[in-house]
């Protein structure tokens, strides 16, 4: 089974989004804030991250750059989820190296059809 | 006294003269040495000069007279009626000897008189060059004036306006204005040593308590703390305390209760009453336009707390938008996973308040989009995708997403378009969204069984007809544009809610369209995109009867655009 590691501050997010996706068979890890979410991602080596962007201690785009720096993490794909929408920061997710950039409030289902087209 | 110098060297002549000359309205100086002459000339300038034509060597002493005294009467005494043409060059009048004594005297007198007179006239002369080089100085220290609101700069040209019109030696100026506390400006023409300056210091002091005698003042000043500038033309000299023997001049700066300063001026030479107008009139003059500076200050700052105010607010509706966000995706996804049948089996009445709950989550959504699109355009962040399209596929777009609401809801929605319209420059997305929302409008404020007829057209600007609402928002417009206009037979807009349509949260205040929902943002959010594509927006409307809302787009080139 696939691992998908899920780091949002927001329980409930990551609740709803564990939920669709333990039913379309993949495996979840959840972290609640970016330094757990950067160890475990360096622990489990998932095969996706879904990552938000604002969060305590280390922010979303801080470890997707970091991860996406290591050759042993770097392909690994990162869909980046945030509630700002604004161009700029668009643009900074693109530039750290987020492979998917994702708009609260997002479709569930969308979001797991993204990440069945990355791992299938 | 009337001085004559007699240059003579017959005893007769000269004790006959004596006789003529001996009332006290005349002092006679009769010489024939040369050197004595001339000494006596450098020394004191005569009235009139009387010369025999007997003296010797007439023509070198005459010029040399004429020369050293340009502005005394030259008479000659002759003997005959057989005048030297070259003594005629220098002469102002002859008498001979046989006149009779009145005559001589008469002569003289006449002679004087002239001499007055010109000379009178020679002092107005130059008494009206004077007063038209101040008034010269005056204009050009009034338009410098009027050419800045910089109040420190003022203050400088009030200064050099001084010394141009009156040439002072000193002026002590007291601004308020210059900086954030008072400075005393020290324009001098020579050095002044620290005592002086502390003298100055304290006579500026006591001048400016003076001012404000039985008022508070609006500075305390001190001698110790007191900042002074100073400005020295001739460094290489010194002032000594002889300075305030000089004559001076104070004038405070100030208009009604608004005080700016004052100024104290010094000069060696007296002022004249005129130097003294001149003075009072360019102090009076600086005030005005401190006055406007202050007040240009106090509206920049005013505008500086606004534009912040404004921008604050941008944030605020930016963050707390994004606030939103968050907590409603979560109850988006469980309503989501709730819905899918994922939890259990959803009975048909659940389904349905699952959708109402759906529902409201769509429209929180598009109003916090709303809020967040209309806090971008303010602050200038939104992104346009500008290329050439044609509007009626946007109103193809609009058409087919929205015929099916309108159907739902029993009314019918036409297009009228028409054909061969130029390409204009536009952001497809952005248009659509404001048609979408005119046409969403007017599907929510119209009953069923009616339509909705969006048309489009190319329109001259003279032939665009605004009514008077608008009139004084949409100017200047020029050439040619692609107008579109959706129009309605619903509830129509009240004529004093007209303008206040294009406001934001028009809606909210207005307690008749409340129930229909939504922010009231719609149309300010298509407003503001239309000046982003350098069009505009207005309505006709007419109360029950319906509503036209029309927006134009000029026909220009990309360029023109950028």
């Amino acid at each position: 089974m696939k691992k998908i590691l899920i780091v949002d501050d927001e329980q409930d997010i990551v609740e709803s989004l564990k939920f669709v996706l333990e039913a379309a068979d993949f495996t979840c890890y959840c972290a609640y804030n970016g330094e757990d979410g950067l160890r475990l991602a360096k622990e489990i080596v998932p095969d996706l991250i879904i990552l938000d962007v604002m969060m305590p201690k280390i922010n979303g785009y801080k470890i997707s750059r970091l991860l996406k720096y290591d050759n042993k993490y770097k392909n690994i794909p990162i869909l980046m989820v945030t509630a700002r929408s604004q161009e700029e920061d668009k643009l900074i997710g693109e530039e750290t190296g987020a492979d998917e950039y994702i708009t609260k409030p997002f479709e569930l289902d969308e979001v797991v059809k993204k990440v069945e087209q990355y791992l299938n | 006294m009337i001085k004559i110098l007699f240059v003579s060297n017959i005893a007769d002549t000269i004790s006959k003269f004596n006789g003529i000359f001996n009332k006290n309205t005349y002092e006679l100086t009769c010489l024939s040495d040369e050197n004595l002459i001339f000494d006596t000339l450098m020394a004191e300038p005569q009235d009139i000069i009387l010369i025999d034509e007997k003296i010797d060597n007439i023509k070198n002493l005459n010029k040399k007279i004429k020369q050293i005294c340009e502005n005394s009467i030259i008479i000659f005494l002759i003997s005959s009626d057989k005048i030297d043409k070259e003594l005629i060059k220098f002469a102002n009048a002859f008498i001979t000897e046989d006149m009779p004594e009145d005559l001589i005297t008469s002569t003289v007198n006449i002679n004087l008189r002239m001499k007055n007179s010109l000379e009178m006239l020679s002092n107005s002369n130059k008494d009206l060059a004077d007063s038209l080089y101040r008034l010269n100085a005056l204009y050009d220290t009034s338009s410098r004036f009027s050419g800045t609101l910089d109040k420190a700069k003022l203050i400088q040209y009030m200064i050099e306006g001084m010394d141009k019109a009156l040439s002072f030696s000193l002026t002590a100026t007291l601004s308020l204005c210059t900086d954030d506390e008072p400075v005393l400006i020290l324009n001098s023409l020579y050095e002044l040593s620290d005592e002086l300056i502390s003298a100055i210091k304290f006579r500026t002091i006591l001048n400016y308590n003076s001012v404000f005698e039985n008022k508070k003042a609006p500075f305390e000043l001190n001698i110790d703390t007191l900042k002074v500038v100073k400005h020295i033309k001739y460094p290489a000299n010194r002032f000594t305390f002889t300075l305030f023997q000089y004559d001076n001049m104070f004038a405070p700066i100030s208009l009604g209760d608004d005080f700016f300063g004052c100024i104290e001026i010094f000069k060696e030479l007296s002022f004249t009453p005129e130097n003294a107008t001149c003075f009072q009139t360019i102090a009076q003059q600086v005030a005005l336009p401190l006055k406007s500076a202050t007040l240009y200050q106090e509206l920049i700052e005013t505008n500086a707390k606004l534009e912040k105010l404004e921008r604050l607010k941008s944030e605020f509706i930016s963050i707390v938008s994004h606030e939103l966000r968050t907590p409603l995706t979560s109850i988006k996804n469980s309503l989501d996973i709730l819905k899918s049948g994922r939890c259990g089996e959803v009975t048909q009445s659940a389904e349905k308040f699952l959708s109402m709950a759906m529902r409201n989550v769509q429209r929180l959504s598009g109003i916090i989009n709303d809020l967040l699109d209309l806090s971008k355009i303010e602050a200038g962040k939104m992104d346009f995708h500008f290329a050439p399209a044609n509007i009626n596929t946007v109103i193809g777009y609009v058409k087919s997403t929205l015929s099916e609401l309108a159907k739902s809801k029993g009314l019918l929605l036409i297009t009228e378009e028409a054909e061969n319209l130029p390409n204009i420059t536009i952001d497809c997305q952005r248009l659509e969204q404001v048609l979408t929302n005119l046409v969403s409008n007017a599907i929510k404020f119209t009953p069923s069984d009616k339509t909705i007829k969006i048309t489009s057209g190319l329109v001259n600007s003279s032939d665009i007809h605004i009514n008077e609402y608008f009139k004084s928002q949409i100017t200047k417009l020029e050439g040619e544009y692609v107008q579109v206009c959706v129009e309605d037979e619903g509830i129509g807009i009240a004529e004093k809610d007209l303008l206040r349509a294009f406001d934001k949260f028009a809606q909210i205040e207005n307690t008749l369209s409340r129930k229909e929902g939504g922010t009231g943002l719609g149309l300010p959010i298509a407003k503001q995109l239309l000046e982003a594509h350098k069009g505009a927006i207005w309505c006709d409307s007419e109360l029950n009867k319906g509503s036209k809302f029309y927006f134009i787009i000029p026909v220009t080139k990309v360029e023109q655009l950028v």
